[in-house]
């Protein structure tokens, strides 16, 4: 019994071939919250002052504020003086604009290029966080030259104050929620980009976040602006290793999208989800959300959901300009002991506004998936449209799929459409597959993959093939 | 006369509580071909299921052997690599996968078990006209 516990314990974790933890000497504040310690976070990143006010400001509001418990979710009780809020590489003194080798190696491994040579016909630029600091960010200069700007949020602060001044808090209010509010005065580093007027960013960009020292939360702030008749596609991929302890991923990312702009937001995420008994895991407790400010304008989520122990997070759109639109679709994928409570809002101010959810879930093992959204047609929103289509596919018995729709609508005009199913992966199915020579495990990622690829299929190609194989490393040892 | 290739002796199966296989003896050798045949609910279906090895249908007695080999001891899709192939009555929907992407996977689960190369999507649809022209489609 043991020596079989031990073999499933090895396939679990053999799953999460992300896992490693790198060895670099690391700086850190501090355990524990205090006035102190932001002086201290806000001092090491030779912050301004209007901006340690605004941690201060925010960390008073967070003293008040009490943990939202109304998600489908058993969060454990988070000891916020027992988590670490600043840990960075050293940087070697004599030369500090280079680059550690041990961190190079470390996103090598991942699949995440440094070296702007190595990515292939420079397809997609990146800002790469370990911890609470961008590491680098490639392809800047290239950028630079249409007049994008595509840096670290820190850098952001010290090279463009004047932008993320007017737009940080913009679209996530400094007491927005508990995690925001929290993130508002923490928050380490994340990416800044924009794009300014009627140019199309020429490649695409991409943050990739990871977290590696232990005992420390990751606190990403990011920040999209894209003026009048820009575009761009975004993607964000994240990773964490194994460990026993929960670790805390609490984001905060906004959007801006001004008249006729277009902006593209693909997320992978595949944090570390803890092993087969529920151990370990991060907790990703996001507050995600885009404004489409002028009219015309198009924001589009795609998520694709498979790490992190427990995850709470719903990317939303104001679609505040007439006749903007916005699309949120995701596949999101819980295992053995994993939480999902996701989805998204719509909420629609603009005339003749759209939008479009599509969210398919899929729960195996002994987990709960949950889907949450809210649609809201103001009175304003004249002629607005809104279609949702949630679905839940099961994997045996023993986990559980919800869906929670909120549908408000004030304005007699607007139309709202919500479609639902739920379904399990059927014996026949499986059988069919098997007879044909396609193993169990070959059979459910066959099965999966054709659920979700409405929503695969808008993820850029270089996503796709990996969310693709992620679905099926995801819910290895889910049959059988 | 060639050699045996299915010997199935004395075969019980169950489902759910029910018998419906009481003792079924077949012996086929390479190069023949049989024919089942019997009225509605004779266990024409219920025999193709347990030799294909479909989950729900449980061997009480007996044995089946194929190509020398303990079939009853192979899972469904060792049985598919050893050749056994079901025509299914009702063949099964997967949602959101094409014929082709379903045809690939098991051609490629099939040359993986033999050790043979996985075929690049572009050989796949090669071959996949082949036999196309072949049935004339």
């Amino acid at each position: 019994m043991n020596e079989e516990k031990n073999i499933l314990q090895d396939l679990t974790q053999q799953t999460y071939k992300e896992g490693f933890v790198t060895e670099v000497e690391q700086e850190y504040v501090p355990k524990g919250l205090s006035e102190d310690i932001i002086r201290m976070i806000s001092a090491k990143k030779q912050e301004p002052d209007w901006l340690l006010e605004f941690r201060l400001d925010a960390f008073r509001r967070w003293q008040k504020m009490e943990e939202p418990r109304w998600g489908h979710l058993t969060l454990p009780k988070i000891d916020f003086q027992d988590i670490i809020y600043y840990a960075a590489p050293k940087k070697d003194a004599d030369r500090p604009k280079e680059i550690d080798p041990e961190l190079e190696k470390t996103f090598e491994k991942l699949g995440i290029p440094l070296r702007e040579r190595e990515a292939l016909a420079g397809v997609v630029a990146v800002d790469a966080v370990f911890d609470s600091v961008s590491v680098t960010t490639t392809f800047r200069k290239t950028l630079a030259e249409k007049g994008i700007i595509f840096c670290s949020f820190s850098e952001a602060v010290r090279e463009h104050p004047d932008l993320v001044r007017k737009y940080l808090a913009s679209v996530v209010p400094v007491g927005d929620n508990y995690y925001a509010t929290l993130n508002s005065a923490v928050f380490s580093d994340g990416s800044f980009c924009y794009i300014p007027k009627g140019v199309h960013c020429p490649m695409d960009l991409s943050s990739y976040f990871r977290i590696n020292a232990s005992g420390t939360g990751q606190f990403e702030r990011t920040l999209i602006i894209a003026d009048e008749g820009a575009s761009v596609s975004y993607m964000e991929g994240c990773t964490a290793p194994m460990r026993d302890e929960n670790q805390l991923h609490a984001a905060v990312v906004e959007i801006i999208v001004e008249k006729d702009a277009d902006v593209r937001y693909s997320t992978v995420q595949n944090w570390y989800p803890g092993d087969a008994e529920g151990r370990g895991g991060i907790l990703n407790l996001v507050t995600k959300r885009g404004i489409c400010r002028g009219s015309g304008s198009h924001l589009s989520w795609t998520q694709v959901e498979t790490g992190s122990a427990i995850t709470w997070k719903y990317p939303s759109t104001i679609l505040q300009g007439d006749n903007s639109s916005s699309e949120f679709y995701s596949v999101a994928v819980t295992n053995n002991l994993q939480q999902a409570d996701t989805g998204t809002k719509m909420i629609h101010i603009g005339s003749n506004t759209r939008s479009r959810i599509v969210s398919k879930g899929i729960s195996a093992g002994r987990s709960e998936n949950s889907y949450r959204g809210l649609v809201r047609m103001n009175r304003s929103a004249a002629g607005a449209r809104n279609f949702s289509q949630c679905d839940s596919l099961l994997i045996g018995s023993r986990c559980g799929a919800h869906t929670f729709p909120d549908i408000r609508s004030a304005c007699p005009t607007a139309t709202v459409e919500h479609e639902a199913t739920t379904s399990k992966i059927s014996e026949d199915q499986l059988f069919y597959c098997n007879q044909r020579g396609i193993s169990p495990e070959d059979a459910v990622g066959l099965i999966v993959n054709g659920y979700a690829r409405d929503v695969l299929s808008r993820l850029p190609m270089e996503f796709a093939v990996e969310a693709q194989k992620l679905l099926q490393v995801s819910l290895e040892g889910s049959v059988g | 006369m060639s050699e045996i290739l299915l010997e199935i002796k004395n075969l019980h199966a169950t489902v759910g509580e029910k018998e419906i296989l009481k003792g079924v003896d077949l012996v086929i050798r390479r190069g023949e071909v049989h024919a089942v045949m019997g009225p509605n609910g004779a266990g024409k279906s219920t025999l193709s299921a347990v030799l294909t090895g479909r989950p729900d249908y449980v061997v009480t007695e007996g044995s089946v052997r194929y190509a020398g080999k303990d079939l009853l001891a192979m899972s469904p899709e060792e049985r598919s690599w050893a050749g056994m192939f079901l025509s299914f009555q009702y063949p099964i929907e997967i949602p959101g996968v094409s014929i082709t992407n379903f045809m690939k996977s098991a051609v490629n689960a099939r040359r993986k078990a033999a050790g043979l190369p996985e075929l690049k999507p572009a050989e796949f649809l090669k071959l996949l006209k082949e036999k196309m022209a072949f049935v004339g489609m």
